[in-house]
């Protein structure tokens, strides 16, 4: 009966641990999408937020009492190694009021002889001011195809948030620099 | 508990083996199912995967011993590479640096640590027959090895620029992914799968065995501190490599099913790699030392002949240390583009682990005091571990500044520190434990000779390969580099000359088990004197074959 | 039984393999074995591997511009050093202060250590001391070697804290701004400000380098040219693979990551030659591609700008807002 006892112990013991395992290998895999969240919500890495019309409008409202305060932005563009475009911000810097929204353009050229779908990836530097940064309308939301030697001029309409100049961080951020780097769709295969 | 015992002795009884009843030779080697056969097969393992990962950095050492690249472009040893196809050579430097890494890593430190000594002496010192699980036990061995070969394998398929895997043991993505094309690095995933499966499989077994097998009388707090190293090693184990199995099946899907977990051109992120890898990779050193935590204190106890010094401090600090290495793991990433509060955690976080490894140093060095040290071969290693891992430590401290780590970071100061913590912290312990148990393991007493010789040449050897190499990361010579500036040749010269030092003093190593094997005295069941008072001392030398047929009662003053 | 047999047909497979790479291993301890007497035999053989490099070269080594001469030990790696190299940058001063703090703390401790040992050893050897104690508990000692550890921690948290706070600094808005990006395997040097052109920057042969009097492996044939005592805005990013552009006389490093940007700030002191090489393994020639900053006073370096067709001051709204959609090109005139 002992026996029985000791082997039905160790096992129950041996279970829970490979359960534990099993639990790590999920956490593994649930950090992929936890990440994304943690950066969305917290602007980690330099993550920028996705605003509403609403929300653009409640910041430019909460930008009054402030009196205007401004902030220079400069604009970036890079295109990862197997891409062939020409992509390029159309103004390198602009100075912007906190909390009202601007727009930048970007100009993009497919320079190879075949349609190509692009993505972009973005991040904000200095990175305290991603949780500050707010884009109502990106190109980078969405994939961009353009046609052989097609050329196209993208927008981006954004605002900083007031609340950055609450942030003892932000202190002495004098430019945020906002990049983009156009990769080739990996759906599109090569 | 008396009851337990009767329920041990059932146990074994259906199986009908008397004590030294053996199976023959293919049976017991190769489908074997007991701890210390087991045990032993982990350690020849380990010592070959050792000569393997030794001599790769002998390669290593050979072509740095002098600027320029001179042994790389020799087809010697790769075939179709050659001076005509340099970039091949140079992805060779790649190929053996990871491999030197994965190989002492997983096939050499963690087999002998936990599959070697583990396996053989936490049955035994915790007085249980065998392990929970002893056919488990079989698999994780044989995976471990399967993993072996398979990295191996992988040094001679294409690898992208050249043959093998050329991404470092971090294998880092996009380098490993979009960087490297050919099947290489799907063997070097697949055979970490392998070890790594071996490694939570075994870290299941001790668990199980440590929490429900026990003797009676033998409560946690009774244990020896080296079953507590394993216990908490194997927790390491299990909650840490299943993020690394995630995070290179991540890999292994992005190179070849299309997923885009770390490729930026679908969304991913190549730096969540790295905090994958390196949560579990932190970790991961302390399953490396912990063990060898657990040696030292057993030894430095039976040479002073007196009982740990703060036994309960020294077995929570390595839990303290467990627990704290798992949210410390950014330090590896310190110049990623991380932002300022992350980095200042991560620095104040790091350092914290100093305090409990001090505890560490301190204890040892108070169970010696007011001792009677004799200066046996296990001890004199034992002491040299405490040196040389206090002046790997201090350098970790130095490196847990993420303002000072902009300057030393992925240079040959970072070389320097984890060798001194490794090449000397675990590898001193892992001698100091092969010659305080290889009477025990094998009946045979080695030569106490040979054994200081091998001290005190290899003392000096790894000495010479590796306190320069903090100089050369001092005046910035970055890691991986298999050429630098004649700025750098000096030191560099002074190393590989270390590894011809360290090289001869293995010489004598085995000089000494086949000195022992041939011409040994029989060891008696306790060679080491009054001091050595854990249960492998109670049986005979080598035990037999299953052991605690009536279990052992451990009284109240019994001391660990 | 039957799994039995089948792990048993298994590991007889790779007891088999086990021989194949039991010889192999006999070879490399060979190889190891004679591998000094090669190192020598082979002194000649080093065969130059940027010698392959393909990439365009920039038209750079026109006009005015001549590249500096680096000073012998400035910005570069000395022969037999013990410690860090010469600083040139304010963080940098910072920096081997508490450099040289820890440096103390570190030998103090160690040997400490070392001297508790050897005390240990001649004081209660078996001879010295034949009848050991049996003291296993002090809990005052316990608390103290927790707490003064503790303590010495803190007294190093404190700088250590406050130097990654100052390198954390933000660039002000008129710093010079250096796009750097990390190819396999050289390095871009984008100046968005003065125009946008980049500068492509390969290791040069070691031949090259030596008739140029400078160092082999770190020599590049165009150099990343900055202007010195103004604030610098140093942005990174890779085209292919991870990279990392470190500067040990500057006190910098910052990874290269595709798919994002990196920033830090520059400060250089004075003018002169500083050598960096790339920190993050990068495939095969990741020790062939260094970094050589050129730092010049201002106006030497706007005449280079001019001289790579760029512009400076205000010329420099012209030429990115070529095809700009316009609205603000004007506001940003107050750029400077």
């Amino acid at each position: 009966m002992n026996s029985v006892t000791l082997d039905q112990k160790n096992l129950r013991t041996g279970i829970l641990a490979i359960l534990g395992a099993l639990a790590m290998l999920g956490l593994g895999y649930a950090a992929v999408p936890l990440y994304n969240l943690f950066c969305r919500v917290t602007g980690f890495a330099g993550t920028t937020q996705r605003a509403t019309e609403g929300e653009a409008d409640a910041a430019a409202k909460a930008a009054q009492s402030i009196g205007g305060k401004t902030i220079s932005i400069r604009f970036d563009a890079t295109t990862s190694g197997d891409m062939p475009w020409t992509f390029r911000p159309d103004q390198t810097t602009d100075t912007v009021q906190i909390g009202v929204r601007d727009m930048a353009t970007y100009f993009a050229r497919n320079n190879s002889n075949e349609p190509i779908t692009g993505t972009a990836t973005f991040n904000v530097e200095p990175e305290q001011a991603g949780a500050y940064f707010n884009k109502i309308q990106c190109f980078c939301f969405t994939e961009q195809t353009l046609q052989p030697g097609q050329e196209v001029h993208m927008p981006v309409l954004y605002y900083v948030d007031p609340a950055a100049l609450d942030d003892e961080n932000m202190k002495g951020v004098e430019q945020i620099t906002l990049s983009y780097t156009f990769h080739r769709a990996k759906d599109e295969g090569s | 508990m008396a009851t337990t015992a009767e329920g041990f002795d059932t146990h074994t009884d259906d199986h009908a083996h008397d004590a030294d009843h053996k199976p023959g030779f293919f049976a017991r080697w190769f489908m074997s199912t007991n701890h210390k056969d087991i045990g032993t097969l982990y350690l020849i393992f380990s010592i070959i995967a050792g000569i393997v990962g030794g001599g790769i950095s002998g390669i290593m050492r050979a072509e740095l011993a002098q600027p320029g690249i001179q042994i790389l472009n020799q087809a010697i040893f790769m075939v179709g590479v050659g001076p005509e196809n340099l970039d091949a050579a140079l992805h060779h430097w790649n190929v053996l640096i990871t491999a030197h890494g994965l190989i002492m890593v997983f096939f050499m430190v963690m087999p002998a640590m936990i599959g070697g000594f583990g396996n053989w002496f936490v049955p035994i010192m915790i007085g249980a027959p065998d392990m929970a699980f002893p056919r488990m036990n079989n698999i994780s061995f044989w995976l471990t090895v399967a993993g072996f070969f398979s990295l191996l394998f992988s040094m001679f398929v294409p690898g992208g620029t050249g043959m093998g895997a050329g991404t470092g043991w971090t294998v880092y993505a996009p380098l490993s992914t979009t960087g490297s094309t050919g099947p290489a690095v799907d063997f070097a995933i697949f055979s970490l799968h392998l070890a790594g499966a071996g490694s939570i499989l075994g870290a299941t077994n001790f668990i199980t065995t440590i929490f429900n097998m026990r003797a009676p009388g033998m409560t946690l707090h009774k244990m020896p501190l080296f079953v507590w190293s394993v216990l908490v090693t194997a927790f390491l184990l299990l909650l840490a490599l299943p993020v690394l199995a995630a995070a290179i099946t991540m890999l292994l899907t992005d190179r070849n099913f299309g997923t885009t977990f770390f490729d930026p051109a679908g969304g991913g992120d190549p730096i969540l790699y790295q905090h994958l890898f390196w949560f579990f990779g932190h970790p991961e050193v302390y399953i490396m030392i912990l063990p060898g935590f657990g040696m030292i204190s057993q030894i430095i106890s039976t040479f002073s002949r007196k009982p740990v010094f703060g036994y309960l401090g020294m077995a929570y600090a390595m839990v303290a240390i467990g627990v704290v290495g798992f949210i410390v793991w950014a330090h590896h990433m310190y110049t990623v583009g991380l932002d300022v509060n992350t980095k200042m955690y991560f620095t104040a976080a790091t350092m914290v682990i100093a305090v409990p490894t001090g505890v560490k140093i301190f204890s040892w060095i108070a169970t010696m005091w007011g001792g009677s040290i004799e200066f046996k071969s296990p001890m004199v290693w034992a002491i040299g571990m405490i040196f040389l891992f206090t002046v790997g430590g201090v350098t970790g401290v130095y490196l847990a500044n993420g303002g000072i780590d902009d300057y030393v970071h992925d240079t040959y100061f970072v070389v320097a520190h984890f060798h001194y913590v490794l090449s000397m912290g675990a590898v001193f312990s892992m001698f100091a434990g092969f010659y305080y148990w290889f009477p025990k393991m094998s009946g045979r007493m080695h030569s106490e000779l040979l054994s200081h010789l091998h001290f005190w040449v290899f003392f000096i050897g790894v000495n010479v390969i590796f306190f320069p190499m903090h100089f050369l990361g001092l005046d910035g010579m970055p890691r991986r580099y298999p050429d630098f500036t004649p700025a750098y040749a000096q030191w560099n010269e002074v190393a590989s000359i270390g590894y011809m030092i360290m090289a001869a003093s293995m010489v004598l190593f085995f000089a000494n088990i086949i000195y022992a094997f041939v011409a040994g005295k029989k060891a008696p069941a306790n060679p080491w004197g009054e001091g050595a008072t854990t249960l492998e001392w109670t049986l005979s030398s080598p035990p037999p074959f299953h052991q605690f047929e009536t279990l052992p009662v451990i009284k109240d003053e019994a001391h660990h | 039984m039957n799994e039995l047999e089948s792990v048993g047909l298994m590991t007889l497979g790779l007891s088999l393999k086990r021989a194949h790479i039991l010889l192999a291993t006999l070879a490399i301890a060979l190889l190891i074995a004679i591998a000094p007497r090669v190192v020598f035999a082979q002194e000649a053989a080093a065969a130059d591997p940027a010698a392959e490099a393909t990439v365009a070269d920039d038209a750079v080594t026109t006009a005015g511009y001549t590249p500096m001469a680096p000073t012998e030990g400035k910005g570069m790696p000395i022969a037999g050093a013990t410690d860090v190299q010469e600083q040139f940058s304010p963080i940098g001063h910072t920096a081997v202060k508490l450099h040289n703090a820890l440096w103390w703390i570190m030998i103090i401790i160690s040997a400490f250590v070392l001297l508790l040992l050897v005390y240990v050893m001649i004081r209660f050897n078996k001879r010295a001391n034949p009848v050991p104690s049996k003291t296993a508990h002090n809990t005052l000692i316990e608390v103290v070697w927790t707490l003064v550890p503790v303590l010495i921690l803190v007294a190093i948290a404190i700088p250590s804290i406050s130097l990654l706070a100052k390198q954390y600094e933000s660039p002000p808005e008129d710093a010079v701004t250096i796009k750097v990006t990390g190819y396999q395997w050289y390095w871009g040097y984008t100046y968005p400000d003065n125009g946008g052109f980049e500068v492509i920057s390969n290791m040069l042969p070691e031949a090259d380098a030596l008739a140029n009097g400078e160092p082999p492996q770190l020599a590049v044939d165009n150099r990343m040219v900055v202007p010195a005592g103004t604030p610098l805005r140093i942005q990174t990013v890779a085209a292919d693979v991870i990279h990392s552009f470190a500067v040990p006389s500057l006190w910098f490093k910052l990874d290269a990551v595709p798919g994002r940007l990196n920033e830090k700030q520059m400060f250089i002191e004075e003018p002169g030659v500083y050598y960096g090489q790339c920190s993050e393994l990068c495939g095969a020639r990741h020790g062939f591609m260094p970094i050589a900053i050129e730092a010049l006073p201002r106006e030497q370096w706007e005449a280079w700008v001019l001289e790579q067709g760029g512009n400076v001051g205000a010329a420099e709204e012209a030429a990115p807002a070529a095809d700009a959609a316009g609205e603000d090109a004007a506001a940003d005139a107050d750029e400077a």
